[in-house]
């Protein structure tokens, strides 16, 4: 028995809905990845990739385990790098700009931050965590890094939580505000845009929806892409769909139109829950 | 086909708990034997002229160590800075950077160079130092202490950085770290437990040698006025005292046992309560 997939979802009435979608479709291109393709160890992972992430907007890969949906975003900002088995062809651009060549990681991986599955900490204070990155960026008084650590917890909805543990280690935070915390140091050197590798899937459904919550605000400012295994996720915050397979772009759209009338076969199938 | 029997079973169990609380034991039985016959044969050198006279002939019973404790307290502190600096380097090297062909060999090297017996680099050092400047030296001392130091805080350190999760490499590179920095801000800072017990290995497992100092430091009955010359030091002197007929040399050359394993204790304890309290 399938699913009724088909229907609108609430709240979208039809009238609206075009306007919306023109709204989306001409959104500017933040990126814009063309004829991707990638390697593990000779082991190829990603096929002929092509996708436009479209500014200020979010967009959500899902896909099944194994996928390439990681693989496909660790591209962007280049962090694959660091391990010398992994190797990468085709064309990424960032704003119009090649990010594949000899470009300087340290200013791309300013422009493009990156939030893990597990809630990374650096091994300091809460504040130092957050000034941390905007040390490595930018010269500045005292007074005007607390003022912009302050300011980056605030845009990652922390700021009530911390401000009385600014000194205690960061670890001491519970995981959720650990990933918040992730987001607040990303977001403090100003990026365009913020890459999330599964970033709710290691921790509790409460916490998992403050971060959808500022994922919804981020977009004003900000340009997201999304990594989840979790279809429901992507159907409530995504803008922008693509349906990963393999190592291939097995559509890719708006996330509406993908989850209530997908064109292909496989990607039906994945989102009614036939396999994945 | 039958069950296994329920006793067999127990009984084997048994048998196996029982075989390895003894070896643990026999472990133990030794060890706080050790620990027990120094202290008390030690403990009986102690007096005011072991920590501050000179060697004096067997039979005056004003003969001290305080020349010896000093050196080798000159020694093991120029070994450390030769040593600890670059063997934190290599074993950063090997962790960070060394997946290839190169870091293969380095490892490699390492690993033999922990197996070489001590007595062997201590030849070494006499070849190369002492040959060369004519005449013993502290400073000889120093770089072979040094030399047995590498290998353990290289090995220690690149396992110790190998336990930092990869997500924290990669979070602090996606910030826009610098390889150096993201090592030097993050990675030694999560490691750092494990980086600080690795050094305190390699300084108490030198603290002990004797053979790669006989060659090089040589000993000397005078005070350690530079390590240019033959200086004096603990390990050397309990070697040359122990061997000797004379009761009272003996007896100080048990005092000085105890003041090694005392000193290597203290600094074990030491780390493991500051290493504690900073965790906090």
């Amino acid at each position: 028995m399938i699913p009724e997939v088909k229907s609108h979802p609430p709240g979208a009435p039809e009238e609206t809905r075009s306007e919306v979608v023109s709204s989306y479709l001409s959104a500017e291109v933040r990126i814009s990845v063309r004829g991707l393709n990638f390697w593990y160890a000779g082991k190829q992972a990603l096929f002929d990739n092509n996708l436009e992430v479209k500014t200020n907007k979010v967009t959500a890969i899902i896909g099944p385990s194994g996928c390439g949906k990681s693989t496909h975003i660790r591209v962007y900002n280049r962090i694959y790098k660091l391990y010398r088995e992994q190797h990468a062809e085709g064309e990424v651009l960032l704003d119009g700009r090649s990010i594949m060549g000899e470009v300087d990681f340290i200013e791309l991986r300013r422009k493009i931050g990156m939030i893990f599955q597990q809630p990374t900490p650096f091994p300091m204070s809460a504040f130092e965590n957050v000034a941390y990155g905007l040390k490595l960026h930018y010269r500045m008084s005292k007074g005007e890094l607390a003022d912009r650590v302050e300011k980056a917890f605030r845009d990652a909805a922390l700021w009530d939580e911390v401000k009385d543990k600014l000194d205690a280690p960061a670890t001491a935070l519970s995981g959720g505000q650990q990933q918040r915390l992730c987001i607040a140091r990303a977001l403090a050197v100003e990026p365009e845009v913020l890459l999330m590798d599964e970033p709710t899937s290691a921790i509790d459904p409460l916490a998992t929806a403050k971060i959808e919550e500022l994922i919804e605000s981020l977009k004003r400012t900000y340009t997201l892409v999304i990594v989840t295994h979790n279809m429901q996720q992507a159907a409530r915050i995504s803008d922008f769909t693509a349906f990963f397979l393999e190592g291939r772009v097995i559509e890719y759209g708006i996330t509406r139109q993908i989850f209530t009338n997908p064109s292909r076969k496989e990607t039906e199938n994945y989102i009614t829950g036939r396999f994945g | 086909m039958r069950r296994k029997s329920r006793n067999a079973r127990k009984g084997l169990d048994g048998l196996v708990k029982a075989l390895s609380s003894l070896a643990a034991l026999t472990g133990i039985v030794f060890l706080v034997w050790i620990i027990c016959e120094v202290l008390i044969r030690g403990a009986q050198a102690f007096n005011w002229s072991f920590f501050t006279a000179l060697p004096a002939p067997p039979g005056t019973e004003r003969g001290g160590v305080a020349g010896a404790i000093l050196g080798t307290v000159g020694i093991i502190a120029l070994a450390s800075v030769i040593g600890i600096p670059v063997g934190i380097f290599g074993g950063t090297y090997l962790s960070e950077f060394g997946g290839n062909r190169f870091g293969g060999v380095v490892r490699f090297a390492g690993n033999v160079m922990m197996g070489v017996p001590s007595i062997v680099i201590g030849l070494f050092a006499y070849g190369v130092i002492v040959l060369t400047l004519g005449h013993f030296s502290g400073y000889a001392g120093a770089v072979a202490l040094a030399i047995i130091m590498l290998p353990v805080i290289a090995r220690t350190t690149e396992d110790m950085l190998a336990l930092v999760p990869n997500a924290l490499r990669e979070s602090a590179l996606a910030l826009g770290s610098p390889r150096w920095k993201a090592t030097a801000a993050i990675l030694f800072r999560a490691a750092k437990s494990g980086l600080i017990t690795g050094v305190l290995l390699a300084v108490a497992r030198v603290s002990g040698e004797t053979a790669p100092l006989l060659f090089t430091a040589l000993n000397s009955p005078f005070w350690p006025r530079d390590l240019n010359q033959p200086t004096a030091n603990l390990t050397v002197t309990i070697f040359n005292y122990a061997m000797s007929p004379y009761q009272d040399w003996q007896r100080i050359a048990w005092g000085a046992s105890l003041l090694i394993m005392a000193a290597v204790l203290a600094l074990n304890v030491f780390t493991r309560v500051v290493l504690r309290e900073r965790k906090r």
